[in-house]
């Protein structure tokens, strides 16, 4: 199992360098010029923005910044903001209680709703309640996600007056005001992920719940119940586990418009406002930090996976 | 069955109650706590960028809760007294000596004195700079005569001087503050309301709390706090919940608004958009007034405001606003008498750029295909981001371009957009007709004659075509009256996003 860790640790290594560099050189794909920006109206004097460059150090190598920025984000430093003037890592620290609130809302909803009406689908295979599961599944991720929370603010907000729009309460000043915030946002953000890990379960628990050990343990005389809950089930968290990390990286992307919609003051309208206003070096410090929050998942994940399943250990 | 029944009970009961907050309460924006009758909540969909006074990012509405400005202005031009209590210009309006409140703090404690103005003065014009810091570069000197009296000499007559002291250009904010440069994220100013960090939550809420040794007349409210719902069925929806009091909101939620029953609406004309033409240098693209008329006729500025929900005018200034010409009549489209004045300058061949946003790009898109009916003209729509937009479209980058024009007297417009050093005269250019009246006005600023003076100047304006088709942007305000009462737009003219905050009332 330790073998396993430490292969999955030196994998990560290779991609944080792959990512770093990918994030630097995307935010060069961005047109403009953000001492021009920085100018505002007297952006277009070309010394006034030859000065600003030189000032933020945008007219030395690409490979001379870049490698001062990997150094530098080595040790939590990600630059000062363009606008705020603030620091980069300040920002997000500011902004990633939201997201991660969001997203693992998010998560914990596919999951649930995933397990659950995935099991009952391979418990009820090929017959109706399998194929309304399906359709429903397959309805489930075709909603829009903006779209199913606006329609959940015009029902819980505005018809049935039980919800806040003004969604987001930090945890550590009323945990509860924060858990009743994220109820409807993590359920417009967990539906659509949840149609992956209902069609994974599914499948896992109608072949595990075909396979001869099942037979053999309902010959046994061992109830349904705990065949489906615990052998099947245990069988089906392979797939489930892998589907789940992928559905990680599914919510961070669609939480940038929940944020919108639920004015939540995450990490996405954040970046969404620092790629309009060309601040560079919060897009480098933002987007590098959610790949590092995914590729930690992953990590734990393939870790989770090792653990269920003694095959995918090193031998 | 039972267990069936039980099975889909249980968890919608539970989900129930904590969407209800475990106590059956309405939501509102404190996590399901009945809102503090002491406490207006506003939202204007966003946070500026930047707190600094004369920051374009600041509109007033956000302004003008922290901060205050030296004088006030109403509608028909009456200068009030605020901060700054008497003022008087001297000879030829080349001068002007203000005298201010003794009894005012800033919400830190620094003293609002001559220096704080000074230091204000001194920060808009020579750091912020742009649209509102720009005409400040007029104030060539700036003497503190004592802790109260202030005196400012200008490098032209400028006697519209005190319009732009009510106005976005100059706030007082603590000089303690713009000094270590936190007045950017945390304003401080002189006004009822003073920011509270530490109540507030980063990227949702501001909390602007009761400042104790506020100089003036008690608020409504002794609190506001500031919302950020950028979605507009959010922003409706939280202004019928009563998770705001009030909000700005898109046209297309009025169904929704009116259908809910405790909802009041009103608009007024916010924004002025105008269509300007920057490359009038010599050799410029809109060098020959004809070129500009020909364009002007082109433009089919009713096809665009009924794509926006706007509406269109003749001119700058509206009926009942000082500067209105009624002789002046715009350019009513006709794309023969266009195509008549591009023949005469021989059918030129013309290739440019038409800075866009994503907010007006159907009014720029709508306005260059009308242009390109023009033989050889070819106008290509350059869609930019709101920030690329805000700071590009009128420095020049651009042959013409379309945006809003915030200033409220016939002079401060001149001064920004048209005279020689103004701001958004790229090429720098005017006319001699043009120059001579806007000087004869400006040195009779003051006098009964001054109005009619400006008014002959902004036709000159008109039938130079250094700007057309005209367009009046509205602002809708929702407000819930099971929790407010007395809510009108403020007493100064089209500032986006205004209401006068200070006269709101708790609902009976």
């Amino acid at each position: 199992m330790l073998k396993l860790i430490g292969t999955r640790l030196l994998l990560v290594v290779p991609q944080l360098l792959i990512v770093s560099i990918l994030v630097f050189l995307l935010v060069y794909l961005i047109p403009g010029s953000a001492a021009a920006m920085i100018l505002g109206e007297a952006g277009s004097n070309p010394e006034a923005i030859a000065q600003v460059e030189a000032q933020l150090g945008l007219d030395r190598p690409f490979v001379v910044r870049l490698v001062e920025w990997m150094g530098a984000a080595l040790q939590g430093d990600l630059g000062t903001s363009l606008q705020s003037g603030r620091p980069v890592a300040d920002l997000v620290a500011e902004r990633i209680p939201a997201t991660l609130s969001l997203v693992a809302g998010g998560l914990l909803v596919a999951i649930v709703l995933g397990l659950s009406l995935g099991v009952l689908a391979g418990t009820h295979a090929r017959r109706p309640v399998d194929r309304a599961v399906t359709g429903l599944s397959s309805l489930m991720q075709s909603v829009p996600e903006f779209w199913l929370g606006l329609l959940m603010i015009l029902v819980f907000v505005i018809q049935l007056g039980i919800a806040p729009v003004v969604a987001w309460v930090p945890p550590q000043q009323d945990a509860g005001a924060w858990l009743q915030g994220l109820i409807l946002p993590a359920l417009a953000l967990g539906v659509g992920a949840s149609a992956l890990i209902t069609r994974q379960t599914r499948v896992a628990v109608t072949s595990a719940l075909e396979s001869r050990y099942a037979d053999t343990l309902t010959a046994a005389g061992v109830p349904r119940r705990r065949i489906v809950w615990v052998y099947a089930l245990k069988n089906a968290m392979v797939p489930v586990l892998a589907s789940s990390a992928l559905a990680v990286s599914i919510l961070f992307g669609t939480s940038l418009v929940m944020e919108r919609v639920f004015s939540f003051p995450g990490m996405g309208t954040m970046l969404l406002n620092a790629v309009l206003a060309k601040d560079f070096p919060l897009v480098q410090g933002t987007v590098l930090v959610i790949c590092v929050i995914i590729i930690a998942v992953n990590l734990v994940v393939d870790i989770g996976y090792g653990l269920i399943n003694p095959k995918a250990r090193p031998q | 069955m039972k267990n069936t029944v039980m099975k889909i009970l249980v968890p919608l009961s539970i989900a129930g109650l904590l969407l209800t907050g475990c106590g059956g309460g309405g939501g509102s924006a404190d996590g399901g706590a009945a809102a503090a009758s002491d406490t207006l909540r506003v939202n204007w969909g966003g946070f500026p960028e930047s707190w600094e006074p004369g920051s374009q990012a600041m509109e007033p509405g956000y302004m003008r809760v922290p901060y205050e400005t030296l004088v006030l202005r109403e509608k028909d031009g009456t200068i009030l007294p605020n901060l700054a209590t008497e003022w008087e210009f001297g000879e030829g309006a080349t001068s002007l000596a203000l005298t201010l409140r003794d009894d005012v703090t800033f919400h830190d404690g620094t003293p609002f004195d001559a220096e704080a103005v000074k230091t204000n003065i001194e920060y808009v014009r020579d750091v912020v700079g742009g649209q509102f810091g720009g005409p400040l570069a007029a104030v060539e000197a700036i003497e503190v005569v004592d802790e109260t009296h202030v005196s400012l000499t200008f490098s032209r007559p400028f006697s519209t001087f005190l319009d732009l002291l009510s106005q976005r250009n100059l706030p007082m904010g603590s000089p303690a503050a713009i000094a270590d440069g936190s007045i950017k994220t945390n304003p401080v100013g002189t006004g009822p309301w003073a920011y509270d960090e530490s109540a507030s939550t980063t990227g949702t809420k501001m909390v602007f709390s009761e400042f104790e040794d506020y100089w003036g007349e008690e608020p409504g409210f002794p609190n506001v706090e500031l919302y950020a719902i950028a979605d507009p069925t959010a922003a409706a929806a939280a202004v019928i919940s009563g998770d705001v009091d009030l909000s700005d909101v898109e046209e297309e939620t009025i169904p929704t608004l009116e259908a809910a029953g405790n909802i009041d609406t009103f608009d007024y004309p916010a924004i002025r958009n105008n269509v300007v033409f920057f490359d009038r240098g010599e050799g410029g693209v809109f060098a020959d007034p004809k070129a500009r008329q020909a364009f002007c006729y082109a433009f089919d500025g009713q096809a665009a405001a009924d794509l926006t929900g706007g509406e269109t005018a003749t001119q700058h200034f509206i009926d009942g606003e000082v500067g209105y010409n009624p002789d002046i009549t715009g350019y009513e489209t006709s794309i023969d008498k266009a195509k008549e004045l591009w023949a005469e300058l021989g059918n030129p061949a013309v290739d440019i750029e038409w800075p866009a946003a994503p907010f007006n790009e159907q009014e720029v898109t709508v306005r260059a295909e009308n242009a390109n009916q023009l033989p050889n003209v070819n106008i290509t729509v350059q869609s930019l981001s709101v920030p690329q937009f805000v700071s590009t479209w009128n420095s020049g980058q651009y042959p013409l371009g379309i945006g809003n024009h915030a200033q409220i007297t016939p002079a401060d417009w001149y001064g920004s957009w048209f005279s020689e050093t103004a701001p958004s005269n790229p090429s720098k250019t005017v006319s001699d007709e043009l120059k001579a009246l806007a000087t004869d006005a400006q040195r009779s600023g003051g006098s009964p004659e001054a109005d009619e003076k400006w008014q002959a100047a902004l036709k000159q304006i008109s039938d130079e075509a250094l700007v057309c088709s005209h367009a009046i942007g509205v602002e809708l305000i929702a407000y819930n009256t099971d929790r407010v009462a007395d809510v009108n737009p403020a007493i100064q003219v089209w500032e986006q996003k205004l209401v006068d905050l200070r006269a709101i009332t708790p609902a009976d």
